[in-house]
Parts: structure tokens; C-alpha cells; sequence
């Protein structure tokens, strides 16, 4: 599924968590649902061991476009800072490191927005942290892809995701 | 001393390290001491006035300096200071 770049970059995903995310996408629909991805990382390969679900925070925290309306979470999310630290916490008591996050695309592609890029700026980019994303139609979840935050930030590119 | 983790994706600026011991009286004296050691992750906590960059929050403890006195905000030996980006996003801008 999907275009992937031929870079040796990739994210591993164990069967219970695409179905954390998935089942956390369905229910969160029609608004956006954000988490977590709890496991390794081994050279180039990033293993997600455990999804943890977050809450979509969004309430107008952070002023990426002018046109914001802190009641959509339909279109929005937000994932707050006391949640990452409670799961990087989570992760270093397992031996374990954040090695990236998710969001639904509720009736659209999982392809990451400029929004989404500009709200992904804190984090740092590189190959050692995955977004993940989410399509959701009418409710169920569809397909699901794995991003890169490339180029300084610049732009995401799409990495290969399999699921094991 | 006081322990300062870092998050896993500016680590690759960190020599891959998960935190770092340091000595500093206040949080903005510890960050500028990390990134005395690690000039690289300066650019991506500091803008280039020298304010840290909004996408990033600083805890001590559980509390965001942001709520206390910034980054004038005292540190005590033991005490942990984490670096926790911001992470927001949507599908339309
Ligand atoms: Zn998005």
C-alpha cells in the first residue's frame, strides 16, 4: 500500500497496535484522534510495540492558522505535552522510546496536510520518528501510512509500514 | 545536578543520548549548558532571538515552566527536566 520511496527507512507495526489505532480512529470519527507509538528503534527500523491513545486535547493551544476555531475536532487535534511526558514515562519504565505519533484522517486520504507539518515542527524530524496516520470513511477504519518529517522540516516523505 | 531528558527524535543532535547531568541553578542555565555540549540542538529550542521556540515545553517535574518562573526557574539536584515537543495537526490549514 502506498507509494514508498525506496529509502531503507521503516515502521514496523505490531498487530495490536494498527488495531489500537484503528479501533481508536473509529471511535474518536467523525473527529480527528491522536496517540502515541511506544517501542525501538534499531538502525533503520523503527518497531512500534504498543499504540497508546491519547486525547485530542485541541482548544485552540497553539495558533497555526488564522483561521482556527478551537471547537473543532473534527479537523484538528492536539496532542498535550503532560500526555507525552506520561508516555515517555510509560516507554522508559518498559525499556521502551516514543518513536512516534498518530492521527485519524476521518473521510480523507492519510496524507499528512500542511497543517500537520507546521504542528509537527517540536518534534525534530529525522528518520527516528514516525507519523503515523489514519484514514477513516463512513466510520471504518481504512487505509494507514507511515511519514517521514524530512528536510529540515520542509516537507514529510512517505516510508514503508509493515505490519507484523 | 540536575537530569535533563531529551526527546527521542532530538536525540540524533544529542549524540543519541536520553538525557544528560548537569550542573545549572536555573532551567535556562541548564538548557544553555545542553547546548553548550550539544551546539546543534540549539536551533531547534532557541529562535533565532534567542526565545525558546513555542513548539517546545520545558517541565520540571510535572509542572510546564511556563506556569512557574520560565526559564528563570530555580533546579535542584535530583530534580528532572524534561524536554516535551508540542504536537498538533489537522486536515485543512
Ligand atoms: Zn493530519
Amino acid at each position: 500500500m502506498g507509494a514508498h520511496k525506496g529509502h531503507p527507512y521503516m515502521l514496523t507495526l505490531s498487530a495490536d497496535a494498527a488495531e489500537t489505532i484503528a479501533r481508536h480512529a473509529e471511535a474518536t470519527y467523525p473527529d480527528e484522534c491522536v496517540g502515541l507509538l511506544l517501542g525501538g528503534l534499531d538502525g533503520d527500523v523503527k518497531t512500534v510495540v504498543r499504540a497508546l491513545a491519547v486525547e485530542n486535547r485541541w482548544a485552540g493551544q497553539v495558533s497555526l492558522a488564522d483561521t482556527d476555531n478551537a471547537e473543532s475536532r473534527r479537523d484538528r487535534f492536539y496532542l498535550d505535552p503532560r500526555d507525552y511526558l506520561r508516555a515517555d514515562r510509560e516507554a522508559r519504565a518498559a525499556g521502551m522510546d516514543i518513536v512516534g505519533c498518530y492521527h485519524s484522517h476521518p473521510d480523507d486520504p492519510a496524507t499528512p496536510s500542511e497543517r500537520d507539518r507546521v504542528g509537527a515542527q517540536g518534534v525534530g524530524g529525522g528518520t527516528g520518528f514516525a507519523f503515523v496516520i489514519q484514514s477513516v470513511r463512513d466510520g471504518r477504519a481504512a487505509e494507514v501510512a507511515s511519514w517521514l518529517l524530512v528536510a529540515e522540516g520542509a516537507r514529510f516523505e512517505q516510508e514503508e509500514l509493515a505490519l507484523v | 545536578m540536575a537530569t535533563i531528558t531529551i526527546p527521542t527524535a532530538l536525540r540524533q543532535y544529542a549524540d543519541g543520548s536520553a538525557s544528560v547531568a548537569l550542573e545549572a541553578d536555573t532551567v535556562g542555565a541548564l538548557l544553555r549548558g545542553l547546548v553548550e555540549q550539544h551546539p546543534t540542538l540549539g536551533k531547534h529550542l532557541f529562535s533565532e532571538q534567542g526565545k525558546l521556540r513555542s513548539f517546545v515545553n520545558i517541565y520540571v517535574g510535572d509542572e510546564d515552566i511556563r506556569y512557574l518562573e520560565g526559564e528563570e526557574t530555580p533546579v535542584a539536584g535530583g530534580d528532572v527536566v524534561s524536554i516535551i515537543p508540542a504536537i498538533a495537526g489537522g486536515m485543512y490549514v
